[in-house]
């Protein structure tokens, strides 16, 4: 019984599980660089190999169930210091259980799951609602939409599919500030890329070193927008609770109505 | 921008904002519908914004006495051009601060002349701009048939206010609207969905029932001019581009404006949800903008909590069963302010209870107080494999504060000692006040100030309590 330590990626972990069957039952999994040496066990770094991590992902597609596998994907990107473990419990559960896993919501393995999904799935709703996007002039009287976030769970990717389909014919990009990654859509394709930075005047640097300015009207419409926000609530039921409860502060700074300068 | 502010301003009292019920791929050159609806914001009121909801005029000839647009009301004017509002609606909707479009307008020379140009700006905005995200249109009683039907083709959604619950306290407040002059759109929608195929009914409250057939035409309505053949496959299709309101239609009451109950309130709107199978009735507590004789006096605060368990009410008409017979069946015709419709229910009819939930059909289930569709289904599901616990059911979802006085497990009862309807309910309500006192204690200035009135509430949990046997 060891400890596994893996580099942070998907593959990784499922490269631990598959080591847990064939060299050593796993104590735990934990990120190479979070790990706290323990006592009671030793621990071994593991290499992502991909033929492994195939192995173990095929496994659970077509012994539990793809449901399931979703779930494990989205608990994976969340913000849950545990999540590995948690994961760990739930395959070998799974293992055990078949396909009828996904429906016992009563044991605390799935239990565990269902809110890790939650609160994954949580948020990346949020990010549908509360990504805004400001319009930059591109080259050749191109115009781009560029949005900032900083979600708590990794939710970029699961947000990027509703905004390449719905802005088809606006190529467009999502900064996620915190991870220092962005993903980039046109014509309903998206990849996930890194991206440069910031301007103070709101303009953007992209990698090859093209500078977006934020476009003429831009302000003029972020400022009607602010308007309409201020004259849509109703004085006799101020609610600023309730408004929190629905939109948490930690989303305010990339708001354009709650983020006046 | 002091025309949006105007316009907005003026809308903000419709309740509607929902962008759900129309689930649209990109077919044009922007923009979807999402089927579950997306929220942006939330204003300070708590409320959500998820379309841009403005009036296209709040330049009105009628008069009617509960609205801040009322023709001798003295207030700031303005009016949208078509083509304004429908760029405005586009930038808005690229930079995600919108789902669409929710246009209402005040009666501007004539119900026709307005709906017009409202049609206008909603074409330009669905063929010029190309914009595939959600429209509501609001209709203005009166409109002519024609009219109406061109602006369903272009909306995902359709809504006429009712406005007020009973003809006699529309006859008082808002004269100029006639009831016939209501219904006759509403009726024309329903027909003209049902035509089309595609009338799908207020939450479960049809489950399982053919609502697209000839019996549930509605005579009287103006008719598109289609006959209409019996049988769901021998329905014409409505010419023209597009579908026809895909999300159904909506209407909206006002809530203590005028003197009603809330069974009065409750039994129109399940009228309607019979009659017209609309999607959703929304309530809007009346909120006092403008001085009259015959209206509650500014100083009134809005019915907040009974608009409250009124929407309570109106769920379990919708999704859990109910009928509003069963919900009062006896009392003054008001609901219960202090325990949610559910409970009371529950707690009249404790004959239908404890209810084994190993054993309970899912119509059972879903009438326990502190259990929904989703732990419903959730239990149903597991004890296909296992009998389900009582130390599972919170993990699933079910609100044991509320179900365990109603539920057996594995046989076994898990609330209190006596099963009767005042022990139930005083252990309730003992709870929800405990709740309240930690709140108090919290702020030490409300406990100081507000000490005489905590006090003679005091006196009643206690009067409560010792009646109950707890003290």
């Amino acid at each position: 019984m060891r400890d596994y330590l893996y580099d942070g990626s998907f593959e990784g972990i499922l490269t631990c599980i598959y080591h847990h069957y064939y060299t050593d039952r796993a104590a735990g999994i934990y990120r190479r660089e979070d790990y706290q040496p323990s006592l009671l066990h030793g621990y071994m770094e593991v290499e992502t190999e991909e033929d492994k991590a195939t192995r173990v992902y095929e496994a659970i597609e077509n012994k539990i169930s793809t449901y399931s596998l979703r779930s494990i994907y989205r608990a994976y990107l969340s913000c849950d210091p545990d999540k590995e473990n948690k994961i760990l419990r739930y395959v070998l559960l799974g293992f055990q259980k078949g396909h009828q896993l996904g429906s016992l919501h009563g044991n605390p393995a799935v239990h565990d799951m269902d809110v890790l999904n939650k609160k994954v799935g949580f948020e990346q709703e949020r990010m549908l609602e509360f990504v805004r996007f400001e319009v930059l002039d591109a080259k050749a009287g191109q115009q781009v939409l560029y949005a900032e976030i900083e979600p708590d769970n990794d939710v970029l990717e699961l947000a990027a599919h509703h905004f390449a389909e719905r802005f088809r014919h606006d190529p467009l990009v999502i900064r996620d500030a915190g991870r220092n990654k962005a993903i980039v859509a046109y014509e309903g394709h998206w990849y996930v890329t890194p991206l440069g930075e910031r301007l103070a005047g709101g303009g953007v640097v992209t990698p090859d070193g093209t500078v977006m300015e934020l476009s003429q009207d831009e302000i003029d419409y972020q400022h009607l927008w602010q308007t309409y926000f201020d004259n849509i609530a109703i004085k006799e039921r101020i609610n600023p609770r309730c408004q929190r409860n629905f939109m948490p502060v930690r989303y305010w700074k990339h708001l354009t109505e709650m983020n006046r300068s | 921008m002091q025309k949006l502010q105007i316009l907005a301003d003026s809308a903000k009292y419709d309740v509607s904002c929902s962008s759900s019920g129309s689930n649209r791929q990109a077919n044009g050159r922007m923009g979807n519908a999402h089927a579950a609806g997306i929220c942006h914001s939330w204003a300070a009121d708590g409320r959500c914004i998820s379309l841009l909801k403005v009036l296209f005029t709040n330049r009105c000839v009628y008069n009617c006495e509960y609205c801040v647009n009322k023709r001798t009301n003295d207030f700031p004017r303005a009016s949208f051009e078509p083509d304004e509002l429908a760029r405005l609606t586009v930038e808005f909707y690229r930079r995600n601060y919108i789902e669409g479009l929710f246009l209402s307008s005040a009666v501007e020379v004539s119900p026709d002349y307005t709906a017009e140009r409202i049609l206008e700006c909603l074409e330009l905005l669905r063929y010029k701009y190309g914009f595939s995200g959600y429209i509501h249109a609001k209709i203005i009683p009166g409109v002519s048939p024609e009219i109406l039907h061109r602006i369903g083709l272009v909306a995902d959604r359709l809504s006429v206010n009712i406005e007020m619950p009973t003809s006699k306290s529309l006859e008082a407040f808002a004269p100029q609207k006639k009831p016939k002059q209501i219904f006759a759109p509403m009726r024309q929608i329903t027909n003209t969905l049902i035509e089309t195929n595609s009338l799908k009914g207020p939450g479960t409250m049809f489950k399982g029932q053919q609502l697209n057939s000839s019996e549930n035409y509605l005579s009287g309505g103006a008719s598109t001019g289609h006959a209409v053949t019996a049988g769901r496959a021998g329905l014409p299709a409505v010419p023209g581009r597009g579908t026809f309101a895909a999300a159904g239609q909506t209407t909206q009451m006002i809530i203590g404006a005028g003197g009603e109950t809330d069974e009065s309130i409750l039994t129109t709107s399940e009228n309607l949800y019979r009659t017209f199978k609309m999607k959703r009735v929304y309530y809007s507590a009346y909120i006092p903008v403008v001085n009259s004789p015959i209206l509650p006096d500014k100083k009134t605060a809005p019915p907040l909590a009974r608009e409250h368990r009124i929407y309570q009410a109106d769920w379990l008409l919708r999704f859990y069963g109910f009928s509003v017979s069963e919900l009062f069946a006896r009392g003054d015709g008001n609901l219960d302010p202090d325990l949610d419709p559910k409970v009371t229910w529950a707690l009249r009819n404790l004959d239908k209870f404890p209810v084994e939930v190993n054993t309970a059909s899912y119509e059972e289930l879903m009438r326990i107080p502190g259990i929904g569709h989703k732990s419903a289904m959730r239990i149903i599901r597991q004890r296909r494999f296992a009998a389900v616990r009582y130390d599972e059911l919170k993990k699933m979802g079910v609100v044991l504060k509320r179900a365990r006085y109603f539920i057996l497990c594995c046989g076994r009862y898990y609330g209190n000692r006596k099963f009767e309807p005042e022990t139930i309910r005083n252990s309730m309500l003992q709870m929800e006040s405990g709740l309240q006192m930690s709140m108090f204690d919290s702020g030490g200035n409300l406990l100081a100030y507000d000490s005489s009135w905590q006090k003679i509430e005091e006196g009643e949990r206690r009067e409560k309590l010792s009646l109950a046997g707890v003290i």
